[in-house]
């Protein structure tokens, strides 16, 4: 019994074998995979996504600070993109409601006599995970 | 003979580790595949009847989804075409520029939301009512001017539904008086979302949700095999934390809400906003928000909006005769919900606002 143990504590103090480096490699490849997986899966709020008149036109990154002028169907609205937000700067509409809508980090922004959408994406998901629509 | 006996073992562990890291991988395959792969919710806004829409549909191919939601939303410029007020090309100007003059023969889409506003009408006894047009474009809440009383005095005597005189077999609407106008405003947005619902479900989706708005209509359930999931917004919100006042789980129901938060101006601290009170002309005081729950936008927009006018008491009453759910912010602030509401509405309360059911 005692020489066992002995043996056992023996194995353990042993330098490190070509099964261990293997085994820590396996574990990095796990963990990084990980991140790759959970990257995948919940998608961060990374990306304004500008439409005019129901089309596609611009993609930026929310990251960088920009400020682009927008043709809408009545004028330039100006979206200024800043410290991750987004605002509508300026605008040809009657009653500029899109500006006092001020910096958003989530959601959209809507103008609807310039037909200029703004859209955050990703985030805009997140925000769906707990509710679909708004009444009212 | 030690030598061999060692390398035989660490072969051995080798081959454990890739057992291992083929059970890691494995695992991870199967948890990827429980998030829904098969059947996702396809979002996509535009801008018609001067205002947001936003059509979802769940598809297991986004092709599908695509065509559906985009005949969804033409359905919704035709209506759009038939029933704009400020447009002069459309069925209802033809209509209204023809008061005291002569019956106007419409299409069936035309007819059927001028015979279910009427129904609106009769039920809160006139406390909704198309022919506010007349009233309302006297008010300019861009500009934020009020009206002369004098003006709204006079033209009080041009609202009246009682006035709209349908013609079943020939399709066709008269208004008996001239200058008359019917601004179908308070339906059309339901009206559009049952129809846009409609056409996605022949288009084979058995799942999504139609927003006009602040008219909504759900029909099936989520990839996840839940309903879907309605904010009803706080009319006093002071920031976005508190936009939210309360939500509700919908499947295969419309919920509507009207508020005086939406396009209003406030002068010498008296709020004036665009739920004109048919029986006086001036903004219904009643209420801050009126939310209506049924099977149709086509009731639930105009209710929300009769019964904004009827005020808490009264609406009250109504929607439980009827059998219809509803949520009443009061002019105090005060939350009241019908019986068959409570426990399926999940308030998240608001400063200032106490519950009353």
């Amino acid at each position: 019994m005692r020489l066992e143990v002995r043996r056992g504590k023996k194995e353990i103090t042993e330098g490190t074998t070509v099964a261990d480096k293997l085994l820590i490699v396996a574990l990095m490849i796990i963990s990084l995979s990980g991140f790759i997986f959970i990257k995948n899966v919940f998608p961060q709020g990374t990306d304004v996504r500008i439409e005019v008149n129901g089309k596609s036109a611009y993609r930026l990154p929310l990251n960088t600070d920009t400020t682009i002028s927008v043709k809408g169907v009545i004028g330039d609205t100006v979206v200024e993109i800043k410290n991750r937000k987004v605002r509508i700067k300026e605008s040809p509409c009657p009653n500029k409601i899109c500006i006092h809508n001020g910096w958003v980090d989530r959601g959209a922004i809507v103008c609807l006599p310039n037909k200029v959408m703004v859209f955050i994406g990703g985030s805009e998901d997140r925000q769906n995970k707990t509710i679909d629509a708004i009444a009212g | 003979m030690k030598e061999k006996l060692k390398v035989k073992s660490s072969k051995l562990e080798v081959q454990k580790i890739f057992l291992l890291l083929a059970t890691c991988y494995l695992l991870l395959a199967t948890v990827s595949s429980c998030v829904p792969q098969k059947e996702k919710v396809y979002r996509k806004s535009k801008i018609l009847m001067d205002t947001l829409i936003t059509i979802s549909a769940v598809s297991d191919s986004g092709d599908k989804a695509d065509l559906a939601i985009e005949k969804a939303f033409s359905e919704i410029e035709k209506l759009d075409k038939l029933l704009n007020f400020f447009s002069d090309k459309s069925e209802l100007s033809e209509i209204n520029k023809n008061a005291g003059k002569k019956a106007v023969k419409v299409s069936p889409e035309t007819f059927e939301v001028i015979e279910r506003a009427i129904y609106a009408s009769e039920k809160t006894g006139g406390a909704f009512d198309v022919t506010i047009g007349t009233e309302i474009t006297l008010w300019d809440f861009h500009n934020k001017v009020k009206p002369e009383d004098k003006a709204i005095r006079e033209r009080l005597s041009l609202v009246n539904y009682k006035g709209i005189l349908l013609n079943k077999r020939a399709s066709s609407v008269y208004l008996n008086k001239k200058g008359m106008l019917i601004d179908l405003g308070g339906i059309a947005k339901g009206y559009a979302a049952d129809k846009a619902v409609e056409v996605m479900k022949k288009k084979g989706i058995k799942s999504g949700l139609v927003s006009v708005a602040g008219d909504i209509k759900a029909f099936g359930l989520k990839p996840d095999g839940k309903p879907w999931k309605i904010g009803i917004k706080n009319p006093r919100a002071k920031n976005e934390d508190d936009e939210i006042m309360a939500t509700i789980e919908l499947t295969d129901m419309a919920i509507s809400t009207s508020g005086d938060y939406e396009r209003y101006f406030i002068i010498e601290g008296k709020r004036y906003h665009h739920i004109l009170n048919p029986k006086t002309g001036y903004p219904a005081d009643g209420c801050r928000s009126v939310s209506i729950i049924a099977k149709d936008g086509a009731i639930t927009d105009p209710f929300s909006t009769g019964i904004f006018t009827l005020g808490a008491e009264k609406g009250m009453k109504l929607l439980e005769e009827m059998g219809l759910d509803g949520i009443i912010v009061d002019k105090d602030g005060k939350i009241h919900t019908t019986s068959n509401l409570r426990g399926k509405i999940e308030i998240r309360g608001s400063q200032g606002q106490k519950r009353n059911n």
